[in-house]
């Protein structure tokens, strides 16, 4: 309101607009307070964690839920020794995953989306089907596959069904933006003698890459924190990702709060990192469930 | 007749590239012979779908209908397995009741907290607040989930958790349990966990809606003299019906598939108290070998799942514009 003081007389209409406008403004300090309210409860947890995993066992018993002195970070060492490998776990398997996720979908939905083959249709709608199909029909069998296959407690059981089942939405996805893609940019590339797959390779993917980076990190997401598959196929404590091995650290450092509670922060990390660098790419994808509807 | 001499050849040029010359006499087998490379594009995709996808869904549909245990001959029962999972198996009846309330408190938790923090955030008048605010809901879904499950089953520890300790911290020490261990509380304490239950993605999606309204149809409102709450309720929820449809079906299909939540909370515990029958599947064919009745509950939650997001996509009507 002090910005209009001194000012000439607005218009009636104008006025009008402006106090609705200082209205809102002058509301909304009870709007950070309502959201630092919600914001409180959310991140307590993890601040509750944080606190929590630089204790050792006495000054947990003694003041559970304050910061004490001395700070224990040897704690974190401790749960790094367990949780590395179960990140380096993760990453394999959901690096490796993504990168054979995408090129076979960026493929299939160029495919899809810029030539009229016979049956087009129809061959997409046998992709598209299948994000109907939910997890729970198909464990039982897949599982009974990998076992058959001689795939079982191997990297390949988690790699191979992750970048079948990731194909699905992200070819979805791609087809749509690559349709969207202006055909005059390819037809001169053409014309220059650029082959069907140059054409592929060097306008179409780079053209695309932020709306491949939002499906790689919506697979990257999704395979990172799957609990169910790696709990039935994976046996071996050398080959478990982070979240069942996190389950079994769980299990077995149970009331050892400071280590297990600094193991949960570490794991944390990847993501957060990947978050802190992609972040416009994440929120994108997140919210690209909207595409759907 | 000139626009038709400069559009001739632009458009054949369009529709021939290269590859694909457009001549409708084409016969089928010369357009499939034509287009073999892109056939050959497909045949990764399609080798992976129709391995780790397509057979083993059509797999479980059949096997529903069998008495499939390991190491055993499968052996047909027809429509055996779904008489006796809903006539006699009480376990399965009562985690159709828990899987309800679980479902229910999703739904309904999804369309009013996260709607508020949107709401909330959409109406400041700052865009570098709005941008903070927005970055800040959304980190905590960057956790990984199997953290956050440990943690709030940490939080409902029974000697050393949080809730019981700010329980005691106001005095209400009668009300301490062990939450996840005690039959009375096991189910509500899943079913409430995450307060408060404001989950980033949906607030993205929100958000996304709120944009979407044309600043017109506010500023109008605004000149009408609506606004506040009122204008929520006449406009905002209105026009974003959509979303709402969306955050729906997401939570129902999320309720349904979230056994995974209970398994790590509780396995279903004590006892039967909190089993849902996502993880009855689990464990009749992880814990007992029976693939073909779990196969059977797979089955059931298929079409269940199908069903209620057909309900929802045709019959809840959305001004979409």
């Amino acid at each position: 309101m002090t910005v209009l003081e001194g000012q000439p007389q607005p218009v009636q209409r104008m006025s009008l607009g402006a106090g609705w406008r200082r209205a809102w403004r002058t509301g909304d300090w009870w709007r950070h307070l309502g959201l630092g309210a919600f914001l409180f409860f959310m991140f307590l947890p993890f601040v509750i964690t944080i606190i929590i995993s630089f204790k050792d066992i006495p000054q947990f018993d003694h003041f559970p839920f304050t910061v004490t002195f001395p700070l224990h970070p040897d704690n974190y060492l401790e749960a790094w020794r367990i949780v590395s490998r179960y990140i380096l776990n993760s990453i394999i398997t959901s690096g490796a995953s993504v990168v054979g996720m995408v090129i076979l979908a960026a493929i299939a939905a160029w495919a899809f989306a810029r030539y009229p083959f016979p049956g087009r249709e129809i061959f997409f709608f046998g992709v598209l089907a299948l994000l109907m199909v939910p997890g729970e029909l198909t464990l039982i069998p897949a599982f009974l596959l990998v076992k058959d296959l001689g795939l079982l407690n191997t990297r390949w059981v988690l790699i191979a069904p992750y970048i079948a089942g990731g194909q699905v939405f992200a070819i979805f996805i791609l087809r749509q933006f690559f349709e969207a893609l202006p055909g005059e940019m390819f037809e001169a590339a053409r014309i220059d003698g650029a082959n069907e797959l140059q054409v592929f390779r060097h306008i179409g993917i780079p053209l695309s890459q932020s709306i491949i980076g939002v499906v790689a990190i919506m697979h990257v997401l999704s395979t990172w924190n799957d609990v169910i598959w790696p709990l039935v196929t994976l046996r071996s404590n050398e080959l478990m990702t982070l979240t069942i091995g996190l389950y079994a650290f769980r299990t077995a450092w149970y009331t050892i709060w400071g280590p297990l509670m600094a193991g949960y922060v570490i794991a944390s990390i990847p993501l957060i990192i990947l978050f802190a660098f992609t972040s416009r790419l994440f929120v994108e994808g997140l919210s690209s469930g909207a595409i759907k509807m | 007749m000139t626009t038709e001499e400069i559009r001739a050849p632009a458009s054949h040029a369009a529709a021939a590239g290269p590859a694909v010359p457009q001549d409708r006499q084409a016969t089928l087998g010369q357009r499939i012979y034509r287009y073999r490379f892109v056939y050959l594009m497909l045949v990764p995709t399609f080798a992976l779908l129709l391995t780790f996808n397509y057979y083993p869904a059509f797999m479980g549909l059949y096997r529903a209908f069998f008495k499939w245990d390991i190491g055993l001959p499968p052996e047909f029962l027809g429509l055996g397995n779904f008489e006796k999972l809903f006539i006699r198996d009480d376990t399965f009846l009562k985690s159709l009741r828990h899987v309800s309330l679980l479902t229910s408190w999703r739904v309904i938790s999804a369309v009013t907290f996260p709607f508020i923090v949107a709401e909330l955030i959409f109406n400041l008048r700052s865009n570098v607040h709005k941008y903070t605010y927005r970055v800040l809901t959304i980190l905590p879904a960057v956790v990984p989930g199997i953290v956050i499950l440990l943690l709030w089953q940490f939080i409902y520890d029974g000697t050393h958790g949080l809730l019981n300790a700010f329980l005691e911290g106001v005095g209400l020490e009668d009300w301490q349990q062990p939450w996840l261990g005690s039959p009375k509380t096991a189910l509500y304490a899943v079913t409430f966990m995450g307060f408060p239950w404001v989950g980033g993605v949906t607030v993205l999606i929100y958000l996304a809606g709120l944009q979407g309204i044309s600043d017109e149809v506010i500023d109008s409102s605004l000149v009408d003299g609506c606004s506040g709450l009122r204008r929520i309720f006449s406009i905002d929820i209105p026009l974003i019906l959509g979303q709402f449809k969306l955050i729906i079906v997401l939570a129902v299909i999320g309720g349904l598939q979230g056994w995974v939540a209970v398994f790590v909370m509780t396995a279903g515990g004590p006892g039967t108290a909190s089993m849902v029958p996502g993880l009855w599947m689990y464990n009749n064919a992880f814990l007992w070998n029976k693939m073909g009745y779990a196969s059977a509950i797979g089955m059931f939650l298929f079409v269940l799942i199908m069903g209620l997001t057909i309900i929802n996509v045709k019959f809840v009507k959305t001004g979409d514009y």
